[in-house]
């Protein structure tokens, strides 16, 4: 039973045209997940047309309106199956203003997948991509130089590992075991190295694709952290109470535990959960779920607020260090500098008093201690103050309510992630 | 460039608001670029339900931004939140 299997979620991440999009159809079609009559469909076509090579740029468009014309709310992921397990993957948007809804989506990557074009090398998506996946907790990726049939000469050896070091030095930059990261060199539109060994990259000596996929490990729930519930909304039911509604981030909520909203340091009991309008005893990362508590107005509290126990509650940050990659900004930025600082369901304005650092993109070492300004494509080390009271957490410790992006004129000016935080 | 579908919760500001009614309007205020896929109620808890709203745009500059604040506007929606953006 495929549904017995379990379950990662993928992401694809890397520059636009380097083959995200092609890489994820030729695995849908070489796992079997391309409905047969799709493949029916080609055959017809390709023998009318009398041709005996494979066009998998077919394939690609019929894949496309085929989730075009199904009515389904999970059209924004895909999903394929290998022996081991089931996949559902999420092809990422490059534009940038897509980035914030990465950071506060709700289906959290369990692996990566970097798509690097071999002739192209690392580009500009290709580093924020790769931090972001860092910043996201990414913590398992596979890298994929793709057009492997496009270098000169093709499928050349010394390409790949020019790249790879390329690549290599990117990911140490952002905290990324470099020896635990297949390379790869494959050619989607091909189909070399996706799930057979190529006869053209003999020199390669590593797995495929697919093997790879099979290599990763499926990651442990997050129940053994704090209990963390940012709160999305809150409602009055009349004959129940107060109900705040939210996704679950970490750790395990119960029937009858006590609990504290922070910063809001309200405290209260729960009375009852439910999820999907049946009541649960528990709620575990990931449930999004509506609970009723004893001892809490619906004007305690408010969408930005978190949820956790009394023992291990919220923190709410007087100041906090981060790291930050610049994406977009239309001059620099400088101390004294407000945007609105987007983490898990708050939106608050918090000023950055201080640029301690400012980091080599290609080495990850300080480039300039105390910079006077930071633009486009840097990524630095600052502190922030925020404007009131705002819980987030060492991404260290939980890395769910550690990660934010900054909007500012209607951008996504960066995306970072929480350090160390100073309480309040 | 490609296409990109977005997937949003929408909360309502009571349970007592007409969702019928949110749908349809959420109709009259997507964006030009926008095309609207599917949208589904979805049980939340103790009556609530959500609007699972899905909608497909390019890959372009401004992302969600306009779709979020128009459908936030809307008479009885409390909140708009983007679950999952994805290339088709």
């Amino acid at each position: 039973m495929a549904e017995a299997k379990p379950h990662l979620n993928l992401a694809f991440i890397g520059h636009v045209d380097h083959g995200k999009s092609t890489t994820v159809g030729r695995m849908m079609f070489e796992t079997g997940a391309v409905d047969p009559h799709v493949i029916d469909e080609y055959k017809k076509e390709a023998s009318a047309k009398g041709k005996a090579t494979f066009e998998f740029a077919w394939v690609m468009d019929s894949l496309k309106e085929e989730r075009e014309r199904g009515v389904t709310i999970d059209i924004a992921h895909q999903r394929f199956d290998t022996d081991k397990y089931y996949f559902t993957v999420v092809d990422c948007p490059g534009h940038r203003d897509f980035v914030k809804n990465m950071i506060t989506g709700a289906s959290q990557a369990d692996a990566a997948v970097l798509i690097v074009a071999a002739p192209d090398g690392v580009m500009a998506q290709t580093r924020e991509h790769v931090f972001l996946a860092r910043t996201l907790g990414v913590n398992q990726l596979i890298v994929a130089l793709n057009k492997m049939d496009a270098t000169t000469p093709p499928y050349d050896e010394k390409r790949f590992n020019e790249v790879k070091e390329e690549v290599s030095k990117l990911l140490k930059m952002v905290g990324y075991k470099v020896d635990q990261v297949p390379f790869i060199p494959i050619s989607a539109y091909e189909g070399d190295n996706l799930i057979k060994l190529s006869e053209r990259t003999k020199w390669y000596k590593g797995s495929t694709l697919l093997a790879a996929l099979n290599d990763l490990k499926l990651p442990e729930k997050p129940t053994k952290l704090p209990l963390r519930i940012p709160v999305q909304d809150v409602y009055t039911i009349s004959g129940v109470g107060t109900v705040p509604v939210g996704r679950v981030e970490t750790g395990i909520m119960k029937k009858n535990d006590k609990i504290v909203f922070q910063p809001a340091g309200v405290f209260g009991e729960v009375k009852s959960i439910e999820m999907h309008h049946e009541e649960v005893p528990e709620a575990y990362p990931g449930d999004n779920i509506g609970w009723n508590v004893r001892g809490v107005g619906k004007k305690d509290i408010r969408r930005g607020d978190v949820c956790g126990h009394p023992e291990k509650p919220p923190t709410v940050a007087k100041e906090f260090k981060a790291q930050i990659v610049v994406l977009q900004h239309p001059s620099a930025i400088t101390a004294g500098y407000t945007p609105v600082f987007h983490c898990h369901t708050a939106q608050i304005a918090c000023t950055i008093t201080e640029l301690l650092a400012k980091l080599d993109p290609r080495t990850g070492a300080v480039k300039e201690q105390n910079p006077t300004f930071i633009k486009a494509g840097d990524a630095a080390i600052v502190m922030v103050t925020p404007s009131k009271p705002m819980v987030i957490e060492n991404v260290k410790e939980i890395p769910q309510l550690g990660r934010f992006a900054i909007r500012d004129m209607g951008l996504t000016i960066a995306a970072g992630m929480c350090m160390d935080v100073t309480p309040r | 460039m490609g296409d990109v579908a977005v997937r949003m919760r929408v909360m309502p500001e009571s349970i007592e608001v007409d969702l019928a009614q949110i749908k349809e309007k959420i109709r009259g205020v997507i964006p030009p670029y926008t095309r609207l896929h599917a949208v589904e109620e979805m049980p939340v808890a103790f009556g609530l339900k959500a609007l699972i709203v899905v909608a497909i745009m390019g890959d372009r500059a401004g992302g969600t931004e306009e779709l979020e604040s128009n459908i936030g506007k809307i008479p009885g929606v409390e909140s708009v939140v983007v679950e999952e953006v994805g290339l088709l």
